[in-house]
């Protein structure tokens, strides 16, 4: 289960084809993938039969020849009953009846603090003046282990593909990322599924396993993730990409492993992971094979061995205590540093550690660059922010907040078709994204596809350098906290910015971030 | 026979020569003890280690045979996906961990959650093994002929994990069977092959009870 009982299906009769000649359209019933719709075996009228299984997708009023349905959430009538609201009323019930937590895909629904109250200083005429978008050049250009690495990655764009599992998305998801990628000369990620072997060319701009015909350009980079599953990896699996990722956490449920429901996982996912087909892959929350840093730093130096010292290696971190995990990925000689927010999307979590675990994006940020800085390595260790990342205007900010890229997880999945309907686990994603399903997967075209996800990275690359220009900078590299300001004292608070009107941090930020000693166990 | 001596040597240059004469083989190695994930990832090829290894010995392991003459130290063959790994002493904590596929036959004792979501490998230990071992096993076998900890075989999904001797207590998910001729079979196929002496008889056997115990 989801979320239960947060919509309200509505069917306008009148216009209803069904419903003045039953029998006659079943459209809404055949596309629903959750049965909240039923034909009358005998009349072949349309009833609705069960409202709380609706997540919300909305693809039964998309499909509906005659523009019938309505979607709407219930929750708005119901929100004089705070506590109590209708959901949680109903979860209580699911809860009581069954015995089971809820589990939920995408990732959180309450209101965490994020970019939205802060907003970005422009140039005038007592700071550098601003420079011209339309005629003046820009430098979006990221390199990922430029002084450690035989092959560092050049990024065009200061973008990448979070890891997304396949298993967790569909084939034709995955091809579709890896197809964006390559068009726009950014890095797409494995994720902890194994490797789907059209990923290898199709990440690098060829449409044929040989690598013979190059039909996008400037073709991107394949990160291969090696994580606390270990589904489908190899020597070879390390060195089909062109870096690594050690995972270890991610920003919707820091402190447990990956999840994949049985329901998901078919031959060809069973195949790959080498588990029996149906049986739930749950990642080891840790590394079986890492009980120290010490330990974690000899995996580091046998990734870089294996993989003849040609790659970077990338760290993936929950939001937890952002300077010490940051400060102890720069000891293990990472390249780059992702740091994943609260808000960041999962394809299956169970709903209390997506909606209370972990600290927020805006608030990961200034510790994590402090560590940089106090390590000497800020814009050398390259940061890359995610969670929440919805444009250019967010990721600008992360930018300005001490990130080197931004990460677009659930954005893409979004820009792929995705209306948001928190239902990933279930594996019935009616756009293809999220389902193993031949006939949902067989609704997403992934050259289609992969020309929308380009579309939407070049606008937000278009609205970086928008933000850039205006202020007073021609590389996303010179960006500094300076170029924002928080709007309220709550953001001031959780990120150290100047606040807007005042000009200068609170009072206990002054100094800027101070690390505490860690007492993650009490010592 | 190459021999390469990594003596105060770093795992880059001891790598490096490694993989420059793998076809002069066997390669042998003396005095490599300090080195962690020595003989990572090689596709073919025979290794002889004199004495001990360090930590995350043969990882990735893709094909070549690997013999270590003396004790190995924490993760021995994790990740392995084929190819044989053979310890005539000891292993630490965690050997045989995240194995897809080939063999590792520990002559000695092994530690604590061996073969740990072992995926298809054989991981066969002669002495004793430690607590949690054989920990969410997904497919493969485990053979320990002496005996086991704690919490043995939590979590085993798939795959067969026979016993010698005795065990302190069973892990979750899992039922113990009597050998089917097949299995005695089995096992005396890898007792004649890697030359244990013990009696495939006195064996039990464990296996899952679901293949589904965490989310109905």
């Amino acid at each position: 289960m989801t979320v239960v009982g947060a919509f309200c299906v509505s069917v306008n009769r009148e216009v209803c084809i069904n419903s003045r000649m039953p029998g006659k359209c079943a459209t809404c019933a055949e596309v629903c993938p959750h049965g909240v719709f039923a034909l009358d075996a005998y009349t072949g009228e349309m009833r609705i039969r069960n409202y709380n299984a609706c997540v919300g997708c909305r693809i039964c009023a998309e499909f509906c020849p005659e523009d019938a349905i309505r979607i709407n959430p219930a929750e708005s009538e119901y929100i004089a009953r705070f506590p109590w609201t209708l959901s949680t009323v109903e979860e209580i019930h699911h809860k009581a009846q069954t015995g089971d937590y809820l589990l939920r895909g995408f990732g959180t629904q309450q209101p965490t603090p994020h970019f939205d109250t802060i907003t970005v200083v422009p140039s005038q005429i007592a700071s550098p003046e601003p420079r011209d978008k339309y005629r003046e050049e820009c430098d979006l250009e990221v390199v990922i282990g430029e002084d450690t690495c035989e092959k560092p990655l050049h990024l065009k764009l200061p973008f990448v593909w979070p890891a997304m599992s396949f298993g967790a998305l569909s084939k034709e998801a995955k091809m579709a990322l890896a197809i964006g990628a390559a068009q726009t000369g950014i890095a797409t990620n494995t994720g902890e599924g194994g490797l789907l072997d059209e990923e290898m060319w199709l990440s690098r701009g060829y449409v044929d396993q040989n690598f013979t015909k190059k039909e996008w350009e400037p073709g991107g980079y394949l990160i291969i993730q090696w994580s606390t599953g270990r589904w489908g990896v190899s020597a070879d699996y390390v060195n089909n990409g062109d870096a690594v990722e050690v995972k270890i956490g991610q920003g919707a449920k820091p402190g447990m492993g990956g999840h994949l429901l049985g329901t998901k996982v078919t031959e060809e996912i069973a195949r790959v992971r080498g588990i029996p087909v149906g049986s739930d892959a749950l990642s080891p929350c840790r590394y079986y094979d890492v009980q120290n840093l010490e330990d974690m730093k000899h995996m580091v130096d046998f990734l870089r061995d294996v993989t003849n010292y040609q790659f970077p290696i990338l760290f993936k971190l929950g939001p937890s205590r952002p300077y010490d995990d940051v400060a102890a990925c720069i000891e293990l000689g990472a390249d780059a540093i992702s740091i994943d927010g609260l808000v960041g999307g999962t394809g299956c979590s169970p709903d209390i550690v997506t909606q209370g675990v972990g600290i927020p994006t805006i608030a990961c940020l200034p510790p994590a660059v402090q560590a940089l800085k106090d390590h000497g390595v800020h814009r050398k260790v390259k940061l890359i922010a995610l969670g929440g990342i919805r444009n250019g205007l967010d990721a600008f900010k992360a930018m300005a907040m001490g990130a080197d890229a931004v990460g677009f997880g659930s954005a893409a999945e979004i820009a792929m078709g995705c209306r948001v309907c928190y239902a990933c686990q279930k594996g019935n994603c009616p756009y293809g994204i999220t389902s193993q399903k031949p006939e949902m997967r067989a609704r997403l075209d992934p050259i289609e596809v992969g020309q929308r996800l380009a579309n939407f990275i070049h606008a937000c690359a278009e609205e970086v350098k928008i933000l850039t220009m205006l202020s007073g900078h021609n590389s996303i590299s010179d960006l500094s906290t300076e170029d924002l300001r928080a709007m309220d004292m709550n953001t001031a608070a959780l990120t150290g910015l100047k606040l807007a009107g005042y000009d200068r941090p609170l009072s206990f930020w002054e100094e800027g971030y101070k690390p505490v000693a860690m007492k993650a166990n009490g010592n | 026979m190459t021999v390469i001596n990594a003596k105060a040597k770093d795992l880059k240059t001891i790598s490096r020569k490694l993989k420059e004469s793998l076809n002069e083989e066997p390669i042998e190695v003396t005095n490599a003890s300090h080195l962690h994930g020595l003989v990572a990832g090689l596709k073919h090829g025979e290794v002889i280690i004199q004495g001990n290894a360090g930590d995350y010995f043969g990882v990735l392991n893709a094909g070549a045979t690997i013999r270590v003459t003396g004790d190995v130290g924490n993760y021995t063959a994790d990740n392995m996906t084929s190819g044989t790994i053979i310890v005539e002493g000891n292993a630490g904590y965690g050997a045989g961990q995240y194995c897809y596929d080939g063999a590792v036959i520990i002559y000695g004792d092994a530690g604590d959650f061996t073969a740990t979501m072992n995926k298809g490998a054989v991981i066969i230990v002669v002495g004793n093994v430690g607590d949690e071992t054989g920990t969410y096993m997904l497919d493969g076998d485990l053979v320990v002929v002496g005996d086991a900890g704690e919490n043995f075989a939590n979590f085993v999904i798939r795959g067969n994990v026979y016993i010698g001797g005795k065990w302190k207590s069973l892990g979750h998910n899992t039922r113990v069977e009597e050998l089917t001729q097949g299995d005695i079979e089995k096992l005396s196929v890898y007792f004649q092959t890697y030359d244990i002496k013990s009696d495939p008889v006195e064996f039990k056997k464990i296996v899952a009870a679901s293949e589904k115990p965490f989310y109905k």
